[in-house]
């Protein structure tokens, strides 16, 4: 007599994505997006980053995004003015 | 009734399933009970849901969760048909927007969910309230807790090293669930009760627990004197929140025996324990981010012998109490 078992998952994972996204060639002529998760000092260096781009020259402009909590993503709005405004994006967070 | 919509694996054996499901990734590790179609739809009838209803959902991982979902993961952690209410009401909880499953189940803290239950329901299912209560030895205590897990990790995807990022993780992802001792706490009011849920109705919290300690203080004999022992210990690590979760984030304490016995036979309540711990919480140069009197939960729970209360520090999230429905074993 057989056993019949039932599948207790949602469904197949999703193939992780182990590599990074590609490195732009040039920053010239760039908007780059800053996106601070808020976690720990990770506001105060990216603040920095924010800074140093903008001084930086040769990006057209610099949108800087923090989200509203380290656990969820950035707001709507935010994730808008991301998509329709930046062509690089810097992410990251501090301990 | 809907037709259940999960594959169906065929196995010459238990053996050669419970091999398959381990290699699969379906199981905590431990042994899983075989969730057949049969038993799978003895579950969903005892929670009087069709196989499609919706429980939940987490958005960032595109993952909804029905309740077939939720009673294949309950047989197979060994539940009961009847604690199945429970397991739903849990699953419910978890998937609340501000119980925040994608941080609480994917973070590198390790957080644990503790499923506290109140109402009738503890007493029908003989789930365990006092000694031994956060461990092993109660079938409702271990496999309640387990089912919540196994949903987690089936359904919701926070599998080790792939959603799931702990750096340690911790025992209590195995399970965590206990009563509260509503008994022995008298005259104090059940945390369902204060959250809402009429009297007379079972309820499930879930809670995530970033860390847990607890405060041991075998000296005070007044409320005062174990409140400022309570206040010290939470202070020494403080409460995980920020401007997504807002003021009402939580905090849980479950107090043993001894440590009640003093404030209730003092004459306080739940209510003017609070009101003694939250400014003891908020004065000094480092307040703990608690957002208001009501955010410390207070739970009686646990074996007498030491003078205790254990602090439930949360993670990004919000304690949710959910009401059980339909009761177990019919209307109390």
């Amino acid at each position: 007599m057989t056993l019949i078992g039932l599948d207790p998952t949602s469904g197949p994972l999703p193939e992780p994505v182990q590599r990074p996204a590609p490195r732009a060639a040039s920053l010239e002529g760039a908007v780059v997006g800053v996106i601070s998760n808020g976690l720990g000092e990770s506001d105060r260096i990216l603040q920095a980053v924010h800074r140093e781009l903008s001084e930086l020259g040769g990006t057209t402009g610099v949108v800087f995004v923090r989200k509203p909590s380290v656990s969820v993503p950035p707001d709507p709005m935010d994730w808008e003015k991301l998509i329709s405004q930046v062509t690089v994006a810097v992410a990251g967070f501090g301990g | 009734m809907t037709t259940l919509q999960a594959p169906a694996h065929e196995y010459r054996d238990y053996a050669e399933l419970l091999d398959d499901y381990y290699a699969r990734g379906w199981t905590d590790g431990l042994p899983v009970v075989p969730p057949t179609p049969a038993a799978v739809e003895q579950f969903l009838a005892a929670a009087e849901l069709a196989a499609d209803t919706v429980l939940g959902a987490v958005p960032t991982r595109e993952v909804v969760v029905t309740a077939e979902h939720a009673a294949i993961n309950a047989v197979m952690a060994g539940c009961r048909p009847e604690y199945m209410p429970v397991v739903v009401a849990a699953v419910r909880a978890h998937l609340n927007e501000k119980a925040n499953c994608h941080s609480v189940t994917g973070t590198l803290s390790g957080a644990s969910q503790a499923v506290v239950i109140n109402g009738p329901a503890r007493l029908r299912l003989d789930v365990n309230c006092q000694a031994g209560c956060f461990g092993p030895g109660w079938r409702a205590n271990a496999t309640i807790g387990r089912a919540l897990r196994l949903v987690v990790r089936n359904v919701c995807r926070a599998i080790p090293n792939f959603l799931d990022r702990a750096s340690y993780s911790t025992p209590a992802r195995y399970s965590f669930c206990f009563g509260e001792d509503e008994e022995g706490s008298s005259p104090w009011v059940p945390m369902s009760v204060e959250r809402g849920v009429p009297v007379g109705t079972s309820a499930v919290t879930v809670h995530s627990v970033m860390t847990m300690s607890s405060a041991l203080d075998l000296g005070s004999r007044t409320p005062e004197g174990v409140l400022d022992s309570v206040a010290a210990h939470i202070r020494t690590r403080g409460v995980a929140t920020d401007e997504w979760l807002g003021i009402d984030n939580t905090v849980m304490l479950v107090m043993g025996p001894e440590h009640r016995r003093f404030l209730v036979e003092a004459g306080w309540s739940k209510d003017d324990a609070r009101a003694y711990l939250f400014p003891r919480l908020k004065e000094g140069e480092r307040p703990v981010r608690i957002g208001k009197p009501d955010g410390i939960l207070i739970v009686g729970a646990g074996g007498p012998g030491m003078s205790e209360t254990w602090v439930l520090f949360p993670h990004l999230a919000w304690a949710i109490t959910e009401p059980v429905v339909p009761e177990p074993g019919g209307e109390p």
